[in-house]
């Protein structure tokens, strides 16, 4: 039996901002258990939580990013559960008035996944158990987290993915978290029911909880809907619950029974004023933006002309995309700018993290320099990047490795001179070039690239070598 | 009646508290009469408490919310000075969720 998959994702994301959401604790990763902590995040009787501005702005850039309309009214609610990682038996959350509501992503085929919301919160403190104990680190506890949930809309582990990796580039490029899914700065569960196709009904769903890689979401969700069709299709029925993915076994299996929301007893937390943002701010916050992933590599695409593979490249690392513009604004061409950057520094940068940094050791006006000289044939494109490849790991501009001597270049007359001596020097290429055999013609292009160590204009040498040899 | 005595044994078993059958008949008969009570305030408000909560209170407005600079937590001991820590960690008999 063919089904349908209908699959919704809850996304959180560690925020960026210096201290926890509601005191002056740092949010720093790590340290000693309890040395991030006071009484405020901890919990202690007679506290009072104070809402962190840059909180309330991270998650409205979030908001304006994915297309969702930003409530100016908001307030934070109690949820209540008893777990020893919550000192205060509740988690401040929000339930009724989330701060951004009815946004989208949009995946490359065109399709958008709706955004339902997006609300604050505080992340719990970290438990380790052993020896009959539970051991309690709080450092973690009252970390800002945004909770990103969608919309239903994604029918097949490739969407999962794809939403999940749209998401994450988008909060990285606007800067408010650096989404390390290993890491947990970012971790998402994964909601998926089954149903025959054209059947308005959803089936019962189960919840996948926090897998922490991309390519584990879309392998989750395989997992999860061949487990859930094998039932269907023996005449079963699915069972509602959570559900944790092993990745060494590649199977979804039942973690514990889901607590139905209304157990969670919300109500607005009496502690904390509800609180208003101006429109002023929020077109402020809107301006403050910067031109996101997918406009940018539609933009490289459509009006510089970049082959859609580069353009995707170099659009993907906000970092980067920013060292090519302002190459660009420096007077460098976009063809080898672009293929300076993929090909050369690219090749030096072997993980994700590493592009995402960019700690190149030139700046784009440097850099710029060095394409010039490639664009105005100066100097050919191997010499470009083998210069290249010392200014990356000098830190030094193009002038300490190409003197101006240098870019008189091979005058027309030596490089004719060239030419010959390379036809006499190689009788049999020249024989096998007139016979059809093309490629001999490489035999005279090292020759003379040997004698001018690389600078000689290689196109001007073709023509002058096959005037030279004749038909 | 406003609560049922199902309800308030739902409520004390997500508070994990555990009641003799009379406490629970207690309870219930008082908390009915505590709902009762906070309910003449709804009535006494023109438009009820969600009148209240979406005029009467005071709202902070964004610039009203606190900057986001660190400040010092406290020492170690000092967070676990109330509770038998265990190298550094607060420690409880093991949780089952």
């Amino acid at each position: 039996m063919n089904y349908e998959i209908v699959c919704g994702i809850e996304t959180h994301i560690e925020l960026a901002t210096k201290t926890k959401i509601f005191c002056g604790c740092t949010t720093e990763f790590g340290g000693e258990p309890n040395t991030h902590c006071c009484p405020v995040c901890t919990g202690q009787p007679g506290t009072l939580p104070i809402l962190n501005q840059k909180v309330v702005e991270y998650a409205i850039k979030a908001g304006l990013a994915l297309n969702c309309k930003i409530n100016t009214k908001s307030h934070m609610d109690r949820k209540n559960y008893v777990y020893p990682d919550l000192p205060k038996a509740y988690q401040i959350s929000q339930y009724d008035e989330p701060l951004c509501e009815k946004g989208y992503i949009e995946l490359d085929s065109g399709k958008r996944i709706g955004i339902t919301r997006i609300h604050i919160e505080e992340d719990a403190g970290k438990l380790v158990h052993e020896n009959g104990y539970t051991y309690i680190d709080y450092n973690r506890g009252g970390v800002p987290l945004i909770e990103i949930v969608s919309e239903p809309d994604i029918s097949s582990a490739e969407e999962a993915r794809e939403y999940a990796e749209k998401l994450q580039l988008t909060m990285r490029y606007i800067g408010i978290s650096d989404c390390k899914m290993q890491e947990g700065s970012m971790r998402c569960d994964v909601n998926l029911s089954l149903r025959k196709p054209g059947d308005p009904n959803f089936g019962v769903r189960t919840e996948i909880k926090n897998i922490n890689s991309l390519s584990f979401i879309q392998k989750a969700v395989i997992a999860e809907a061949e487990r859930q069709a094998d039932i269907l299709d023996a005449g079963g029925t699915v069972v509602q619950q959570t559900m944790r993915y092993d990745e060494a076994t590649n199977s979804v299996t039942p973690m514990r029974d889901k607590e139905n929301s209304d157990d969670y007893r919300y109500f607005p937390d009496p502690d904390i004023l509800r609180f208003c943002i101006d429109e002023a701010k929020v077109e402020e916050i809107r301006a403050s933006l910067p031109e996101l992933p997918f406009a940018k590599l539609r933009r490289y695409v459509n009006d510089l002309g970049l082959p859609e593979a580069t353009a995707k490249q170099i659009s993907r690392y906000r970092k980067v995309a920013e060292f090519f513009e302002g190459a660009l604004a420096e007077g460098a061409s976009v063809k080898n700018a672009a293929n300076l950057i993929v090909g050369t520094i690219f090749s030096n940068m072997d993980t994700e993290e590493e592009k995402e940094l960019f700690a190149v050791r030139i700046s784009a006006a440097q850099f710029a320099a060095l394409v010039k000289l490639a664009d105005e044939k100066k100097i050919n494109i191997g010499v470009a990047q083998s210069t290249l490849q010392k200014m990356l790991e000098s830190g030094k501009p193009v002038e300490e490795f190409i003197k101006p001597e240098d870019l008189v270049g091979i005058s027309d007359e030596v490089l004719e001179n060239l030419c010959r001596e390379a036809i006499e020097a190689n009788p049999r290429a020249v024989d096998d070039v007139r016979n059809g055999k093309d490629k001999a013609i490489n035999v005279m292009f090292g020759y003379i690239m040997k004698k001018t160590g690389g600078k000689a204009d290689i196109r001007k040498a073709e023509a002058l070598l096959r005037k030279l040899i004749g038909p | 009646m406003a609560i049922s005595k199902a309800e308030i044994e739902k409520l004390a078993k997500l508070a994990k508290l555990s009641f003799s059958d009379e406490e629970l008949e207690r309870f219930t008969a008082e908390f009915d009469e505590i709902i009762a009570f906070a309910d003449t305030i709804n009535q006494s408000i023109e438009g009820g408490t969600e009148q209240i909560r979406s005029v009467g209170a005071r709202m902070v407005s964004f610039d009203d919310l606190r900057p986001d600079e660190v400040m010092p937590s406290l020492p170690n001991e000092k967070i676990l000075s109330n509770v038998e820590g265990y190298n550094g960690f607060f420690s409880v008999e093991r949780s089952k969720k």
